[in-house]
């Protein structure tokens, strides 16, 4: 084998791996199935969505990944390493954009830096604040930012630490469609300037086929993989574009597959 | 502009009006001669009082006493309070074990310590103090308690996801949270700790604006018992509102 096989060999090495991983809970004595045997890997520097309706342990994984909860069955390993707890190394975006109210925006973006050079610490939380395009709100409150700007200062507070992987939960569910348009570019564009490998749970298709190279479909109750795929689709993404397209509708079929027109009698 | 400022001048009106009104039926009365003046002086008399206590200095150094008094045992219940309610707020197990007493002695009012503290402590100023400390300890404690048990457990699970160490996550994320509660309690506990210097003056004291309302009834000076009133009634009016300012200069963020 070739020097340069190998090494796109090592590339290929799954970076997260999610290893037969369960999870129930138990309601009025009912045992409750969420997470059925769930497998997948994925790769250093991908994006990943997680697609499903809602209740279908989208979320549920997502927060296993993120060590949050560690209450379940199976293995998540991250670079060869088990996830037990919460690490700084795994930054998250919640749907809210779960800012402290009594810190500002360059307050909240610094809050889990651990530098300890002043000077230093001033510079990444600004170079994080315009990445996310918040230039000049360094001083707001979160009260005085719109919802948009307030997931950006969640973005940024989440990459700071330059996290190995970002865990997103719908980040973009609670926004107006034109918000929610102009951030997932903003995303895309800061994913391929950063490298991070991401992780985003999503309920929207379009989402998804827009910004991810890697999409799992999870079907609901018990939450189990109905479809894989990888989006080879060039960047930037044309939403109108036939393949853009197709992929949609092979998604979108996967939800509402059992949906027959009903066929039609008549005398 | 011209409408803010005839607005505010209504509302200053508005805040002021039934005072005014009240000094102004006291007066026409007193000046009719339909008032026992043993009973309710009129309101120059009070005011000469006043100036009299003033020159001779008695208003002042009692009330600087009654406030110094405050302050310590007020120092007191607000250090004890706040770090004893954060660590009842943070552990589940903690708040089992101290709930019982703290319900129970809680409702006793601080009055009814008076005889205890006095077996305890003689009539001294340490007596003071802790009384004053009792009536702001258990409002501040429960306050703090409160408010860490109200704080977002979302905030709490963010702070938690990014391995905050526990003193920052208690500087950043505990008090911060539980601020607007902390400052309920340390504004109802200050007006509590100031009703309870007084009725400890009132009791057992030499000095103090309890003292000379005590003092000056035995003698029938009725003008004196109502100027030392009016003095904790502004008193008390004044630390209030120097704590919310204080409040709303830290809270800026509500």
């Amino acid at each position: 084998m070739g020097k340069n096989a190998e090494t796109a060999l090592l590339k290929q090495e799954p970076y997260l791996v999610i290893d037969h991983v369960n999870k129930y809970f138990v309601q009025k004595k009912q045992r409750l199935n969420v997470l059925d045997d769930i497998n997948f890997s994925m790769a250093k520097g991908e994006i990943l969505c997680i697609v499903g309706a809602s209740g279908c342990g989208k979320s549920t994984l997502l927060r296993a990944i993120s060590g949050l909860d560690s209450n379940h069955g199976g293995q998540i390993i991250i670079d060869g390493k088990e996830v037990v707890a919460p690490s700084k190394t795994r930054g998250i975006v919640f749907q809210e954009h779960r800012l402290f109210p009594w810190l500002t925006v360059e307050q909240n973006v610094g809050y889990a830096l651990t530098v300890i050079d002043k000077e230093e610490k001033k510079q990444l939380v600004q170079t994080y604040i315009e990445l996310v395009g918040l230039k000049g709100f360094e001083k707001a409150y979160p009260k005085e930012l719109s919802g948009g700007m307030s997931q950006r200062a969640g973005i940024a507070r989440a990459l700071v630490n330059k996290p190995e992987v970002l865990l997103l939960d719908e980040p973009f569910g609670a926004l107006d469609a034109f918000t929610k348009i102009a951030l997932q570019k903003e995303l895309k564009r800061i994913q391929r300037k950063a490298g991070t490998t991401m992780v985003m749970v999503t309920h929207d298709i379009e989402e998804a086929v827009f910004l991810a190279d890697h999409i799992i479909v999870l079907d609901s109750k018990p939450g189990r993989i109905k479809l894989e795929l990888h989006v080879d689709l060039p960047v930037p993404r044309n939403r109108n574009s036939y393949e853009f397209l197709q992929v949609k509708k092979r998604i979108y079929e996967e939800f509402f597959q059992d949906e027959k027109l009903p066929e039609d009698y008549s005398i | 502009m011209v409408n803010r400022a005839f607005r505010s001048t209504g509302y200053f009106i508005e805040y002021l009006a039934l005072l005014l009104s009240i000094l102004s039926v006291w007066t026409v009365m007193a000046r009719q001669g339909h008032l026992n003046t043993i009973i309710l002086p009129a309101p120059n008399s009070i005011l000469e009082t006043i100036i009299d206590l003033v020159a001779d200095g008695a208003l002042f150094t009692n009330m600087f006493i009654s406030v110094s008094r405050v302050l310590q045992g007020y120092f007191l219940a607000a250090l004890l309070g706040i770090s004893l309610g954060i660590l009842i707020g943070l552990s589940k197990h903690l708040d089992r074990i101290t709930e019982l007493i703290i319900q129970m002695i809680k409702p006793i009012p601080p009055i009814a310590w008076i005889p205890l503290v006095i077996l305890w402590f003689g009539i001294g100023e340490s007596g003071k103090v802790f009384l004053i400390f009792l009536g702001g300890f258990f409002t501040i404690l429960i306050n703090v308690v409160d408010g860490i048990h109200q704080t977002d457990p979302k905030l709490v699970e963010v702070s938690r996801s990014m391995e905050t160490p526990f003193w920052k996550h208690i500087a950043l994320m505990v008090i911060p949270g539980a601020a607007p509660n902390i400052f309920t309690g340390l504004r109802t506990g200050l007006s509590s700790c100031w009703m309870c210097v007084v009725a400890a003056e009132l009791v057992s004291s030499t000095t103090g604006l309890g003292y000379l309302i005590m003092d000056a009834r035995q003698f029938g000076q009725t003008d004196i018992v109502i100027v030392g009133m009016l003095t904790i009634g502004i008193v008390g009016k004044l630390m209030d509102s120097l704590l919310r300012f204080v409040e709303k200069k830290t809270l800026r963020w509500i």
